[in-house]
Parts: C-alpha cells; sequence; structure tokens
C-alpha cells in the first residue's frame, strides 16, 4: 500500500489536508451561523472533495469513505436538496473530529482506523439512502467481479480464442519486455487501461506508417507483450501493446530492443530514441532538485507569471530549523564577543569589519526568525469551534471575533501558547459571560463578544482576550482571597482593584462555587500564567464591573534569543530579561524605608518593595561600604511592580539562552546561562521565580 | 515535441503529483500550474500550452466555465480530471460540451490498479493530445492522407432498405453523438443502438443527458430492451452489449465482459452481434475515437451487405477509429460530422 512507502506524499498530503481541515473546522461554525451561504456551503464540499482525491491517490480507503459521504452531503446541500440544520451540525462536526482522529494517526505513521459505520449510516442518513446507494453503486459497479460469465461462447468466438492461444504461445517463446500488467491486472482498469494502450499510437508518433502498417511491421518485438497471459489476445489488445510500444519510447522499462527497432523501420525524429534510458535519467535527476523548475521560454517575457508559490516551497524538519537557530544563537555570541574585543584593539579596519559583521548577524538572524514564524491563525483557528461547543454546553449565546489572526510568532511559541489561550478563552466565556436573559435585563445584546486579538508591539506580541460580560468585582475577590486563606484581610483591604482582578492567577483561587466541566477547578488560572511567564511572558487582566473583562498576554517574538539588560553583583554577571525591565534610577539609599519589615521606596507617590539582589545571589552578600547610592533596576510581573538593588549595571545585550547544566537545572530563579560579550557566563534572571523563592512575601 | 503542459487544481499536493508524474516524462515540460479557473485562463493566454489538464471543482472559477472561455478566447486541448461519480460524469459531460478534448479519472487507480503504469498512460495521454492538437487546428503531424479528404460525401444516396442504426464512437464520441443525434426527428422511423466507450458510471447520466437534448428517446439500455423506432440505446459502460432474437422480436443482451476485453462497451462486439442479426439491413457509423475499435466488427457488418459511415479526419478530436475503417477499405461514406445527423435523417 502507498501508505508505506510514498512518505514523503503522505506528509505532502497531511500538510495540505491538514490546513483544510482546520478550515473546514471554522466553515462549518460559520455555517451554522450563516446558514445556507452557496459560497461557503461550496467552500466545504471542495474541501471534503479536495481531501479525499488526496486520501484516495494514498489509497486512505477509510479517509475517502467518510470525506465521500459528507462530500455528498453537502453536494445535496449546495444544490438546495437540504437545508443546513441542527442535525446536520450534529454529524458533521463529529464526522471532522474523526476525520481530524485519522489524520493523527496517519502523523504518528499509523495506519487509520476504519471508518465508524454509525457515522456512516448517519451520513447516509442525512442523505437519504437512496442517493447515497446511487452514488456509491457506480463506484461499486466498476469494481464487480470480472470473471467470464458467458456459459456458451459461439462458434466464431471458439474460434477466435483458438487463434489467440496459438498467439499467445507464439508469443512466449520470443523475448519478453518487462509488461507484465497486460496479463496480471484483473481490475477495472483493465478496459481503460487497454483502451489507453491503444489510444497511446497517436499521430504524432507514427509519422508515415498507419496503424496496421505500424502493426505488422514491429509485430516481433510486440506480441511478447502479452506473454505470460493465459488469456486470449484480441487484435485490439494486440493493436494496444503495439502502440503502447510507439508511445512509450523512452520510458524506463520498454523494452530497448523494440526501441530501437522501431527507429530503423520508422526513423523517428525524436534522436534520444536508441538510448532511451541513458538519456532518461539525466533530466529526472535534475528534476529531483526540490525547486527545480524547467525553465521556461514564456517566463522571460512575463518574469512574475512564475509557476505559483506551491513550487517554491521546501518542507524543512522543525529539528533543522532548530539547529539553525542554534548556529546563530552561538554566532551572535560570537559577535557580541568580537565586539567587546574590538573596542580593546583600536583598529580602523577591525571595527569596520565588527560594524558589517554586526549588521549581517543582526539580518541573519531576522530571516531565521523568520522561517520558524506562523501566524497565531495556527491556535486562533481552533476558537470557533470551541466557542461553538461551549456556548451549546452553556446554552449562552456567544460571538467570537478575532482581529490580528495574521501577526508571526515563533512556532514553539505558537504551540506553546495554544493550550493556555483555550483555558483562558474557555474562562471568558464560562465566568465572564453572562446568561441570554441576565444579560437581557441589565440591557446588554443577547448574545455576549468574545474578541481574540493579537498584534506585534516592538519585540513582542501581545494577546488579548476580550469579553462583554459581566466583569468582575474587586471585592467579592478580596473577600475570596481572605476565605481561602491566601491572605489576611488587612492585606486584601490594600490591594488596589487591578492587582485584586490578578488574583485569579493565585494558586488555589477559584471564584466559581460549582465545579463545571468547562472551567473552574481552580488551577487552570495558574498553570496558564505559570505556563506563559515560562516562555519569558507575561499575563494581565483588567476588568470593570458590568462590562468585562480584558485579559492581556505578552510574549516575546522568540524563544530562542532574548534581549537582557546585564548587571553585576560582586563578582558575578546576570541577565535580567528586558521584557521584565520598567525603568533604572540611581538611588539615594537613605530615602530607603522599612514598612512593616519590608525594604521600600517610593517612587512616584507609589510604594516598591526594594531587595538587594547582592544578599540573594552574590557569593558575599555583605553590603557594599563604598557607596551610599545604588543602582535600581524596577522590575514588572504582571500588575506588581519591585525594585531590585544591583551592584553595577553593564548595558543591554542579545543573549542566546542556554539550558543550566544537569547540576544547576531547578536551581529557583535562574531560568537558563549564557555567553556574554567578553566571553564570561552570566545566569539568566528568571524574575518571577527568583522573587517566589526568595522574597518574604509576593 | 516536447509537450508543454499547464496543470489547473485547486489542491497542491495534487498539481505536485501530476507535476512529478508528467515531468518524469523527457517529452512533457510542465510550463505552469494555476489554483483555479480564473488563474488557468490567464496563465493559458500568457503561456500558450500545448495541452492544460484541468480540475473541475475549484475556488473563485470551475473548470467548466474555465474551459468554456478558455476555448472561446484562445483554444487549446484541454484534458479533464474527473472523478468517477454521478455527480463526476454530469461534470465531465459539461466540460466535454464545453469543449474540453477528453477526460482521466482523477483517482489514478482507476487508470490503472499498477500505479507506475497509470503515469506513463498519463504522461502517453497528455503526449497524444499535445501532438494532435484541437481538431480544428491544421495538424502539424505528418499522418495526413491526402487521400482522405477526396472520398468525403456530402450527401448520400437514400438506401430503402435499413432496419437499424449502429453509432460507435470513443474520445471525443459525447460531442459527436450529441451533434449527430440531436439532428433526427421526433419520428425517426429506425431503433438506434449507441456504443460509446465510457466508464460505466459515466454512461446513465450521458444517456439522460442525451434524452434531454434529442427529440428521439434516448436511454442507457438494460438486458431484454426491445429495439423500437425512434429510441437509442446506450450501452452501458463496463459491460457488452449484444443483439439477439427471439419470436421475431430484437431485444437487447447485457453481458460481463471477458477478462480479454479491452473495451466495455466495445464496438466490434455489438458490430458483430448487428452483423448477425441484421445482415445487410444495418446501417453502422464509426465516430471520433483512439484506437481501432469497430474495424473487425464492421468488416463482419459490411460481408453481410451493411452500409458503413465514418467520420472525416477534419471534424474528429481524434482520427483513430474512424481512419481505421477507411484504411481497411470499409467505409463507404466518410462524412464531416455536421452533415452525418442531417444525412441520416434524410437517407433512411
Amino acid at each position: 500500500m502507498a501508505f508505506d512507502g510514498d512518505d514523503e506524499i503522505l506528509q505532502d498530503f497531511l500538510v495540505e489536508a491538514g490546513e483544510i481541515l482546520e478550515d473546514l473546522g471554522n466553515q462549518l461554525v460559520d455555517l451554522e451561523n450563516a446558514g445556507n451561504d452557496s459560497e461557503l456551503l461550496n467552500a466545504v464540499f471542495r474541501g471534503f472533495h479536495t481531501i479525499k482525491g488526496g486520501a484516495s491517490f494514498l489509497n486512505l480507503d477509510s479517509l475517502v469513505a467518510l470525506c465521500h459521504r459528507a462530500e455528498d452531503v453537502f453536494n445535496a446541500l449546495r444544490n438546495g436538496e437540504r437545508e443546513v440544520d441542527a442535525q446536520l451540525m450534529d454529524v458533521m462536526l463529529p464526522v471532522l473530529d474523526s476525520l481530524n482522529d485519522m489524520f493523527d494517526n496517519l502523523r504518528d505513521g499509523e495506519e487509520p482506523d476504519a471508518a465508524d459505520p454509525e457515522q456512516l449510516k448517519q451520513l447516509d442518513d442525512l442523505l437519504g439512502n437512496e442517493s447515497t446507494a446511487a452514488a456509491e453503486a457506480p463506484v461499486e459497479a466498476v469494481v464487480v467481479d470480472e470473471s467470464p460469465s458467458e456459459p456458451e461462447p459461439s462458434a466464431d468466438e471458439l474460434e477466435d480464442e483458438f487463434e489467440a492461444i496459438l498467439a499467445a504461445s507464439a508469443a512466449n517463446e520470443a523475448q519478453t519486455p518487462a509488461e507484465p500488467e497486460a496479463s496480471d491486472s484483473d481490475e477495472i482498469s483493465d478496459e481503460e487501461f487497454e483502451a489507453m494502450l491503444d489510444q497511446m499510437h497517436g499521430k504524432g508518433n507514427v509519422p508515415s506508417n498507419t496503424a496496421d502498417d505500424a502493426s505488422s511491421g514491429t509485430e516481433e518485438s510486440a506480441t511478447p507483450l502479452a506473454s505470460g497471459a493465459d488469456e486470449l489476445i484480441s487484435d485490439d489488445e494486440f493493436d494496444a501493446m503495439l502502440n503502447d510500444l510507439h508511445g512509450a519510447g523512452g520510458m524506463p522499462g520498454a523494452n530497448q530492443n523494440a526501441e530501437e527497432k522501431q527507429v530503423e523501420k520508422q526513423a523517428e525524429p525524436e534522436t534520444k530514441q536508441p538510448e532511451p534510458a541513458g538519456q532518461k535519467s539525466e533530466p529526472v535527476a535534475e528534476k529531483q532538485e526540490p525547486a527545480a523548475e524547467k525553465p521556461a521560454p514564456a517566463k522571460k517575457k512575463a518574469p512574475r507569471e512564475a509557476p505559483p508559490a506551491a513550487e517554491t516551497t521546501v518542507r524543512v524538519d522543525t529539528k533543522r530549523l532548530d539547529d539553525i537557530m542554534n548556529l546563530v544563537g552561538e554566532l551572535v555570541l560570537v559577535r557580541n564577543r568580537l565586539t567587546t574585543l574590538q573596542a580593546k584593539v583600536d583598529d580602523e579596519n577591525v571595527s569596520h569589519a565588527v560594524t558589517n559583521l554586526d549588521v549581517i548577524t543582526a539580518d541573519l538572524q531576522n530571516s531565521v526568525m523568520k522561517t520558524r514564524m506562523q501566524p497565531i491563525k495556527k491556535v486562533f483557528g481552533r476558537f470557533p469551534r470551541v466557542i461553538r461547543d461551549l456556548a451549546r454546553a452553556l446554552s449562552k449565546d456567544i460571538k467570537l471575533e478575532m482581529e490580528g489572526e495574521d501577526t508571526d510568532l515563533d512556532k514553539n511559541l505558537v504551540e506553546a501558547l495554544a493550550d493556555p489561550l483555550v483555558h483562558l478563552v474557555r474562562n471568558a466565556v464560562d465566568h465572564g459571560i453572562e446568561m441570554p436573559d441576565d444579560r437581557e435585563k441589565v440591557g446588554k445584546p443577547r448574545t455576549g463578544t468574545v474578541l481574540l486579538r493579537a498584534s506585534q508591539e516592538g519585540d513582542h506580541i501581545e494577546l488579548s482576550i476580550s469579553d462583554d460580560g459581566k466583569g468582575m468585582d474587586p471585592d467579592v475577590l478580596r473577600g475570596i482571597a481572605v476565605t481561602k486563606g491566601l491572605m489576611d484581610e488587612d492585606s486584601a483591604a490594600r490591594l488596589s482593584d487591578h492587582e485584586c482582578y490578578n488574583l485569579i492567577f493565585a494558586a488555589g483561587f477559584s471564584t466559581k462555587v460549582e465545579i463545571s466541566d468547562i472551567s473552574g477547578r481552580g488551577v487552570g488560572m495558574d498553570v496558564v500564567k505559570t505556563r506563559i511567564i515560562q516562555l519569558n511572558g507575561s499575563v494581565d487582566i483588567d476588568s470593570k464591573l458590568g462590562e468585562g473583562s480584558v485579559l492581556t498576554i505578552k510574549v516575546p517574538l522568540t524563544l530562542a534569543i532574548m534581549p537582557t539588560l546585564m548587571i553585576v553583583l560582586g563578582e558575578q554577571t546576570f541577565a535580567l530579561p528586558l521584557v521584565n525591565v520598567c525603568e533604572i534610577f540611581d538611588l539615594d539609599l537613605s530615602q530607603m524605608n522599612v514598612v512593616d519589615g519590608q525594604k521600600v521606596i517610593v517612587v512616584r507617590d507609589k510604594p516598591v518593595p526594594l531587595y538587594f539582589l547582592r544578599e540573594w545571589l552574590a557569593q558575599n552578600p555583605a553590603p557594599r561600604a563604598d557607596t551610599d547610592s545604588s543602582h535600581v533596576v524596577i522590575v514588572a510581573i504582571g500588575s506588581q511592580r519591585v525594585g531590585f538593588v544591583v551592584d553595577e549595571l553593564l548595558g543591554q545585550e542579545e543573549v542566546v539562552i542556554k539550558p543550566l547544566g544537569e547540576m544547576l537545572l531547578g536551581t529557583p530563579g535562574m531560568s537558563g546561562a549564557t555567553i556574554t560579550g567578553d566571553g564570561k557566563i552570566a545566569l539568566i534572571i528568571d524574575v518571577p521565580g527568583l522573587l517566589k523563592a526568595y522574597a518574604r512575601r509576593m | 515535441m516536447v509537450a508543454r503542459v499547464l496543470i489547473v487544481d485547486d489542491s497542491s499536493f495534487f498539481r505536485r503529483r501530476v507535476n512529478e508524474i508528467l515531468e518524469a516524462d523527457a517529452r512533457i515540460e510542465v510550463i505552469g500550474m494555476a489554483k483555479n479557473g480564473q488563474e488557468a485562463i490567464e496563465q493559458a493566454e500568457k503561456l500558450k500550452p500545448d495541452v492544460i489538464t484541468m480540475d473541475i471543482e475549484m475556488p473563485v472559477m470551475d473548470g467548466i466555465t474555465a474551459v468554456r472561455k478558455i476555448m472561446q478566447k484562445s483554444p487549446i486541448p484541454i484534458l479533464m480530471f474527473s472523478s468517477l461519480t454521478t455527480d463526476g460524469a454530469k461534470a465531465t459531460l459539461d466540460a466535454l460540451d464545453a469543449g474540453a478534448v477528453d477526460f482521466l479519472p482523477k483517482k489514478f487507480d482507476d487508470i490503472s490498479s499498477d500505479r507506475d503504469e497509470a503515469k506513463r498512460l498519463l504522461c502517453a495521454r497528455v503526449r497524444l493530445i499535445a501532438a494532435r492538437g484541437l481538431a480544428t487546428k491544421p495538424v502539424v503531424t505528418p499522418s495526413v492522407r491526402p487521400a482522405v479528404s477526396k472520398k468525403t460525401s456530402t450527401t448520400i444516396p437514400k438506401r430503402k432498405n435499413h432496419q437499424l442504426i449502429a453509432i460507435g464512437t470513443s474520445t471525443g464520441g459525447p460531442v459527436a453523438l450529441q451533434e449527430v443525434l440531436t439532428k433526427l426527428p421526433k419520428n425517426f422511423p429506425l431503433p438506434i443502438i449507441l456504443i460509446q466507450h465510457m466508464p460505466a458510471s459515466f454512461t446513465p447520466a450521458f444517456a439522460q443527458r442525451l434524452d434531454g437534448l434529442c427529440q428521439i428517446e434516448v436511454r442507457e439500455a438494460v438486458d431484454g430492451d426491445q429495439l423500437k423506432p425512434g429510441l437509442a440505446l446506450l450501452a452501458p459502460g463496463g459491460k457488452q452489449m449484444k443483439l439477439a432474437k427471439r419470436g421475431g422480436i430484437t431485444y437487447i443482451k447485457i453481458s460481463e465482459p471477458l477478462l480479454s476485453e479491452n473495451y466495455k462497451p466495445s464496438v466490434d462486439i455489438t458490430f458483430e452481434s448487428v452483423a448477425t442479426n441484421y445482415p445487410g439491413t444495418a446501417l453502422g457509423i464509426v465516430l471520433t475515437g483512439m484506437g481501432a475499435d469497430g474495424r473487425e466488427g464492421a468488416r463482419k457488418m459490411k460481408q453481410g451487405g451493411s452500409e458503413l459511415w465514418s467520420q472525416d479526419e477534419a471534424s474528429c478530436v481524434v482520427f483513430g477509429m474512424p481512419a481505421a475503417l477507411e484504411e481497411a477499405g470499409l467505409s463507404d461514406h466518410v462524412l464531416a460530422l455536421s452533415t452525418i445527423g442531417e444525412n441520416l435523417a434524410r437517407s433512411v
């Protein structure tokens, strides 16, 4: 079966059909809202049609069976023989799920399970059994056995048969070219196969001889084609094979004797005939190059009409991209090192060269990053279905809007964000959007809206999920925080409203009393936040009671390279992710206050807790005595701000994140290591982790 | 000659597969691809390919509309890829009607159970169509026999003794049969049998289509059908159709084909049966088509004294089967397609 061998082709199929499946999911949901939109119905029909086409090319019968029926259903729909209704959707969506499962099987290199007979039956029912039977019939009819059902051949036929057998045995004595197909194919295609063999002899290939002349001329070489056949050989078949030789000259596997004979007899203008195999192999080899398109003369005239993009793409294993990214990372490090060294050398030429290298490295890094970019659509694409299912399960009316689906971000990020986003959207629907009746009572439209938005803001991506639901009540949140024992009443009362909203990300915090299927387990938001922070991102929520909530996620464009602020504590250099850094200033230590045992400074009328990183991370934690002013870096985690006192600020540097070795893996507060411009090792600080591990209270 | 091909399919998967298959043949060059009918028209205009392979179901503009527009603007031979379903049959017939030369099943396993063989045959078909060009185009290949045109008749003397018309055809046949049969009046006095090389799933749709277009009645033959004046019976695909007489009534006998039989339905088999049952009293007509099916059956009809007509080269999509008849000296009249219907209506 083609399934095993044609891995390349299978992958090709999976890529295209996978995209179609994603689209189908959305289109089906749209269809439920749009009703009988003929454009949409056509699109869905074509989707199933195309998947079926590819699947049948690969002999994936279970896929074909399912798609074929789905296609028929949509054909009936687009022809107006049926209406879109809930029953249809309740059948089609699970069918889509089954197809997705089959695709998962295929991706794992397994043969997909046979199509669920129950589902097939449901589809048949949708069609009304009759029409399905009719649509199936021809296909089956074609495959129907072809065993001779002629019980009494006439005398004429017997004679023919006898002659044919004679011909066949004569053929056996001659040399046998590699054409077993003529004898062993016992399937439908026989007819067409033979017919086409026959048809191949065309005027173009037989310049001067008529078909008959050609037949007799090459009889010797052609007859053997039928050798091994235990069936009768008619004139037509004979002609057909002969013609095959005319037409198929130059084909690998064609009998060379026959080729040469033809050349002698007919003096074909095609010079390549005498050595079909040799001539052939060269162009074929060329063509195996990925993007090797033969330059068509017409292209010169109109360069922009080159064959479509499909042929200019190459599929690359992401592993390879990861490798390239790593190498670029190394290059960035060397570049950093050179930049540092160049300052010492003070040679104009060197400095020119280094500047050049700097520019090129930056460009290269950008280009490589782009190869790994995928549109956020990949993740957003699943939401229409999620929302649709949720709305049905919760009996709410919900409309999903999406903006900026084309925003690109790193492939790894796209994958890593998928689960957290789904959770957040579920949460917004479950907790945020009210029941239609309740909405009506407060003067809102019955249908709630969830808006998913993505945009690139400088070197990071901002994603937001907004709903126009009931919003959050900060006082209720405070109360819950106290009842759940997360903090005492005083601390709760001191929280700003904004801080209250972000309480939902605290572990063990769930506002829903009843645990539902959808959300409300109280671990979700905590996990989501942790996940996003692991991606060097941040998450924040804002809300207005009665008007809705906005959840904002910021993630860096890529995971591999990170802009940092290099700081020094004692003798050691550390890298502080720039995404966390809000501001830097010099602090007169005398302005520092101690409140409730916590060192605090006031920045623009706001108290900010202050930590001496030296105490946590330097080998000699004693404060430096030589100065009464210090550098303070204000960092933000979510809505919270804290100040870090550091010994020295080195400046901004893009670093390549290297994982910590096994010994250090899991060290609290450290997310990785990197090599600095001067060739030293710097640890990369994981700000939330650090605070969690060292700060008294967060 | 290298056949320059434009591939039209909305599925990049299929474009690539077809591209791979065609490019593996040194005598075929894929010069462009298009994702939909609209692009196909633009590309066809710019690239001037020798052959276009065309999918039917496509966004923006479907294949049938594209065929129609291309044939209007700058006619190029078009090979349709169709699925062997009832709807596929309808669409394919529409495409042929719009001017497509021929069609192949989209599922390559339906071309041949052997994948490599199917690929080879696909290439061969593309090359052949490229070499032949369109029927209306001057033929470049040296296969033109000047003698042919001399024999071409326009009006044919009337013969009284015809009792049955049998028409056999292959590539180009759907359009040709339509052209001939639509010219026949409702009260056409003779029964007609039609043999068109076609997959089993296509013949019901084809018969239905002809019935809708013609004044005479056309339907797919079933076993036991009786011949009637003004009724044309189309041989079902994948089977063989013969005639049999019982008690003075001629009826249709449909049988499963033998393994060795290349064509299902076969013109030869039906014509032979006509020769046996209507010795000297049938009119056999062979229309456009590749190959030589029909020649041996026609020979037997001729031996019994029946008259034979064949389509002339200029009006054939593929001048194969009629050529075989002519070369064997069997054809009594060589006619342009446009005159066959009239002659038929007049001469019987």
